[in-house]
């Protein structure tokens, strides 16, 4: 029988998982629960965020873990989580990814900044990170991130037996694609020998900010037109996609361009940016003045539809895309 | 109910199994260790799933249940109904707005005494729409003739719908019943649950068949009338025989659970008391809520608080005696409903409550009464404090300050109060001029000159960017082509489903345009609605103040989900013949809900429905043919179209726009991508489309005024390719090419080549 190293007032040990669906976390969070209840006789519990997003949204998955005689009664999200797992790290951009951490809680990141570069991005005041680069490593098994993070994870909690994943991981996949198991596991394990921690203490005086309830509105029974009608529609632009690009988005060749609009005819995410100017008789016409990544969710199919070389397909590198981003002309209200 | 394993496997008589899974796939796994004859499903969220484990597990040949995908949840009802008067055992799962859908069924079924069991995955019934759980739909089930099985967490779920089948069919009962659990909370939530190891010990249990000597319509030799046209003095008779079975549903239940916890060592008693012996103030909550409360009772005794909960595991018929016996004591009970009944001063549960009090003379205990939790707001031992909080206080002064309210409701900062966000649309930069229709007096058909796509990325878009749909949507790529060959306003109307749901995410919404949800059975009566407002406002003169400058053009945007549940109504439309366009994006399934087939799925293709496997490959029947089905109701314009053929679909949309707004209705269907759910990569949407219309499988047309023409022939044009070679672009159709899946892919060939031949034939000969 194991024991959990920490456990909360009601007896759990618990783990959020933050990322953007398309990920794989959700699997990644059965399976690792799988490992803690089948695997190692604890109790546990776990489930998933479940909205109106899709693919590329941010999603969340809650486990907990608990001693085989705890009774599991609680079926509210995890807010003070003892292990966080970010599988992407642009989610850090628009949420708050470590709501509710303690200082001795462990953040696991995929990233290939160094903790220290993590710990100003996520504006961690205590408490260690955990860094692998899960998205690297991926690539170069070509296997899938969440094998590479569950990896990592497993480092974190070493109350479960990598073993037993590994047996489920084998078991799952040589049927049907036994070539996949090795990579798979090779995935796995990398994931788990190459993360690197670092500690950072709560600085004397400090507190470990206070977590607000994931379900608190914005608006309210004050404020909310009635019937739920939207009286600011197209208020979507507000919004900041960039975080649903999983690595790869489309580059902009100005001196390339026919400017057919054919890219502007598939793009689901109505990136690309246009403005009327004379041409060289002197006639009005449409001109393309690049894409406003705010909203490219980095699908590519703008690439494929392109009939020259202006619009071709990059690894995202940092701040690239604020670099190289042509805002759309919205008309603002006044 | 929390599970202790080792005292529980000590008790347990027949050997039981244990699993590590959610409420959805308990209420399957029971279905398919009963192996009910029927089920008859239509997908919601949250429910969906637990048609979609018994597919999987029907494709690994371990059940035989016949899954039969409905058109809707009215079809489902049907489905099942007709199934339990033909003698065998009917299963179903439904949630929310679909079971108010099939809701007319629900008395139907009890009324004329037929059991079956019906899963009720609770989840909001609401205007705006919510798709997680409360108990809004459980409480419209309250008055359908239906017992009402409880169930607090995946175990329960289990347990519940053995119980419920042998309920159903005892001979003192002959009713439906509803397994009610929460969505989400329950239905999603992996939990350790305890199983029997033997489907035998199971059919032990419930009987290896249903029980004979009751009425069924597949006897020969004793042929029924079922459901004959009854009114006063015998009717109330049939309702007073009803209402009788439902008591003794009580009893029936109490000996039946006494049973079980001998086999199984888990015990449902009718009322599950919580430290309640010596209790002085309590809490009454519902399913997964009055788990997380026994926490704050055990930490509200702690500090000596003598605190108790109670929660029914049965609540039709109610267990009112039980509850007043089990207050007599009690100072002071918070009772919390998951739902409201507007007006009524107390959800349903706390009135019933205190009838129960006061019918059984207990004139003393405070009750408080709070609605909470509703949409799936999610319930925290906090707030679980906060319940305990209002009887401690009402205990203490001896009345209740605040009989009924609300809990958990917000009053929001007026600071951050919506604001205009963008400016409409000029008009003048949606009628650019750029695009002209006019009739040809000669043909009857109408010449459409198109400017180069360029010039038209001028024209406003009609959504904004900033909605959440997956990388390499088809849907809005798709849309806003077809909206570039619009000329002016429009009011859309969108169905239920990806295009409604990732636009308008309160609060915000991508809709630049006035833009209507209705649920997708009913959109297109809906928009006959508007479209017919409009024109009797504006033929009284009611419009002329807002200046419009031109007529709407109103389109209603579905998917195929939408074509196959609100096929009726978009009929009805197209018969009456309002000025509208019925604009269908076609993704080959219910993309929304997770991928279930569509009567859109082509033959053999995977979707969560028709999984492929031993015992299945894929969807087991044709595609429909949504385009001639509506050509078929004569209405003036029809086409298909593709964001790969653009200027074709231009077109298209210019004529739509003439027709909607001069003779009458125009449908038509554009096929789109999905890549999540067609297993393909991002970038590929428009080569997967552009192929499935030179593989003839999407042909490219329209019927103006019953004259059919293609417009593009992939064989003239030399670009026909092989239906393999479109099939191979999609994870979802990649088995199709192995041996095993010859005869599907054989057959589907022959039905793609036979329409085909017949457009071609119709293309030649305008009487066709």
């Amino acid at each position: 029988m194991v024991s959990l190293p920490k456990m909360n007032e009601l007896g759990f040990f618990e783990i959020r998982l933050e990322s953007i669906g398309g990920l794989g976390a959700n699997l990644a969070g059965k399976m690792l629960a799988e490992a803690g209840v089948m695997g190692v006789g604890l109790n546990g519990v776990s489930f998933s965020s479940y909205g109106s997003e899709k693919k590329g949204s941010a999603v969340k998955a809650h486990i907990r873990f608990c001693d085989i005689d705890t009774n599991i009664r609680d079926t509210s999200p995890i807010e003070r989580p003892h292990v966080v797992g970010v599988f992407h790290e642009q989610l850090a951009k628009t949420i708050n990814v470590i709501s509710g951490i303690y200082e001795d809680s462990t953040v696991l990141v995929n990233s290939t900044k160094s903790p220290d570069e993590l710990k100003d991005k996520l504006k961690m005041i205590g408490g260690t990170l955990a860094v692998v680069d899960a998205t690297g490593i991926a690539l170069e098994e070509k296997n899938r991130v969440n094998m590479a993070m569950l990896g990592g994870l497993f480092r974190l909690c070493e109350f479960l037996d990598p073993e037993f994943m590994k047996g489920v991981i084998r078991k799952s996949l040589e049927k049907k694609y036994p070539q996949a198991v090795a990579p798979a596991i090779r995935t796995f394990e990398r994931g788990y020998n190459e993360v690197q921690f670092k500690t950072f203490a709560l600085p004397e005086g400090q507190s470990m900010p206070a977590f607000t309830r994931h379900d608190t509105p914005v608006l309210g029974y004050e404020t909310q037109p009635i019937g739920g009608t939207i009286t600011n529609p197209g208020n979507s632009i507000l919004k900041d996609l960039s975080i649903s690009r999983a690595g790869m988005m489309p580059h902009f060749a100005d001196d390339k361009c026919i400017h057919c609009a054919a890219c502007d005819n598939v793009c689901p995410d109505f990136c690309f940016v246009w403005e009327e100017l004379p041409d060289k008789k002197g006639r009005s016409q449409m001109f393309l003045q690049g894409i406003d990544y705010q909203y490219c969710k980095g699908c590519l199919k703008c690439v494929q539809a392109c009939p020259t070389e202006a619009l071709s397909s990059a690894r995202e590198e940092d701040g690239y895309a604020e670099q190289h981003r042509v805002p759309h002309r919205f008309a603002l209200a006044q | 109910m929390a599970i202790d394993v080792k005292k529980e496997l000590g008790q347990a008589k027949v050997e039981q199994r244990m699993v590590y899974e959610s409420g959805n796939e308990m209420a399957a796994y029971a279905a398919h260790q009963i192996n009910y004859h029927i089920m008859g499903y239509f997908p919601i969220s949250p429910s969906t799933e637990v048609a979609q484990f018994l597919d999987l597990m029907k494709t690994n040949g371990q059940h035989d249940i016949v899954l039969i995908p409905a058109d809707g949840e009215h079809g489902s009802a049907g489905v099942c109904y007709g199934a339990s008067t033909a003698g065998g055992r009917v299963f179903n799962a439904t949630s929310a707005n679909g079971y108010l859908y099939m809701l007319e069924q629900m008395p139907v079924q009890s009324g004329t005494r037929f059991p079956m069991v019906m899963n009720l995955v609770c989840r909001s019934v609401s205007g705006p729409l919510d798709i997680h759980g409360d108990h809004s739909d459980l409480y419209y089930a309250l008055n359908t003739g239906w017992p009402i099985l409880m169930c607090r967490d995946p175990q329960a779920v289990y347990d519940m719908n053995i119980m419920a089948l042998k309920l159903a069919e005892d001979p003192e009962v002959r009713l439906p019943v509803i397994v009610a659990s929460d969505g989400y909370f329950t239905s999603h939530q992996k939990r350790r649950v305890q199983t029997f190891a033997h489907r035998e010990d199971v059919h032990k249990f419930v009987g290896e068949k249903p029980p004979a000597g009751f009425p069924m319509t597949l006897d020969r030799n004793n042929p029924i009338t079922v459901g004959p046209y009854m009114n006063e003095p015998d009717y109330i008779n049939n309702c007073y025989q009803q209402s009788m079975a439902m008591y003794r549903a009580g009893d029936v239940f109490d000996r039946i659970r006494k049973e079980y916890a001998d086999l199984t060592g888990r015990d449902y008693p009718i009322l599950d008391l919580y430290r309640m012996e010596d209790a002085e103030v309590a809490v009454f909550l519902m399913n997964s809520a009055s788990e997380i409360i026994k926490d704050v009772v055990d930490q509200l005794r702690e500090k000596g608080i003598k605190a108790g909960s109670i929660a029914p595991n049965m609540i039709r018929p109610f267990p009112a005696k039980q509850i007043a016996e089990a207050l007599k004591n009690v100072k002071a009970i918070t009772v919390g409903d998951r739902a409201d009944s507007y007006g009524g001063h107390g959800g349903n549960m706390v009135n019933e409550i205190k009838a129960a009090l006061f019918t059984h003379g207990n004139k003393d205990t405070l009750v408080i009464s709070r609605i909470y939790g509703l949409g799936g707001k999610d319930f925290y031992a906090e707030d679980g404090h906060n319940l305990f909080q209002f009887a401690i206080d009402a205990a203490a002064k001896g009345y209740v300050e605040k009989p009924f309210d609300y809990y958990g409701h917000t009053p929001g900062d007026p600071a951050k109060a919506p604001k205009r966000v963008l400016e409409p649309m000029p008009y003048e930069s949606l009628k650019t001029g750029l695009i002209t229709v006019t009739p040809d007096e000669e043909t009857g058909k109408l010449n459409v000159r198109i400017p180069p796509l360029r010039s038209l990325t001028k024209k406003p878009k009609r959504l904004a960017p900033g909605h959440g749909a997956c990388p390499g949507c088809g849907i809005f790529s798709g849309l806003e082509l077809f909206f570039k060959g619009i000329e002016g306003d429009i009011v859309a109307l969108y169905h239920t489903g990806c295009a409604m749901v990732v636009t308008t995410g309160y609060p915000y919404s991508a809709h630049k345009a006035t833009y209507i949800h209705n649920l997708f059975q009913n959109g297109a009566a809906t928009l006959s609605g508007v479209v017919e407002m409009f024109w009797e406002r504006k033929r009284r003169g009611e419009l002329d103040e807002f200046g419009l400058k031109d007529d709407f053009t109103f389109v209603m945007i579905t998917g195929d989900g939408g074509m196959d549940i609100g096929m009726g109504p978009a009929i009805g439309a197209a018969l009456r013949n309002h000025k509208m366009i019925i604009l269908e994006y076609d993704n080959e399934g219910y993309m929304n809900t997770g991928a279930q087939l569509s009567y859109s799925t082509p033959m053999g293709h995977r979707t969560s429905t028709s999984n492929v496997g031993k015992h299945q490959g894929g969807k087991t029947f044709h595609h429909k043919d949504t385009a001639q089905i509506m050509a078929a109701t004569h209405i003036p314009y029809v086409f298909t179209g593709s964001e790969a053929f653009p200027q074709d679909l231009l077109k298209k949309a210019a004529k739509a726009q003439w027709y909607a707004q001069n003779e009458g209705m125009v449908y038509g269907k554009i096929l789109i991508t999905c890549p999540l759910n067609w297993l393909s990569e991002d970038q590929d949407g428009s080569n997967i489309v552009e192929a499935a219309v030179n593989s003839c499988f999407f042909p490219l047309y329209e019927v103006e005024h019953g004259v059919t023409t293609l417009t593009y022939n992939p064989e003239e044009k030399n670009k026909k390719i092989p239906l393999g070679d479109w099939l191979k672009m999609m994870g979802k159709t990649k088995h199709m090419g192995k041996p095993e899946y010859e005869a599907a892919l054989k057959s589907f060939e022959g039905e793609v080549e036979r329409r085909w031949n017949i457009l071609k034939a119709k293309h030649e000969n305008p009487y066709l």
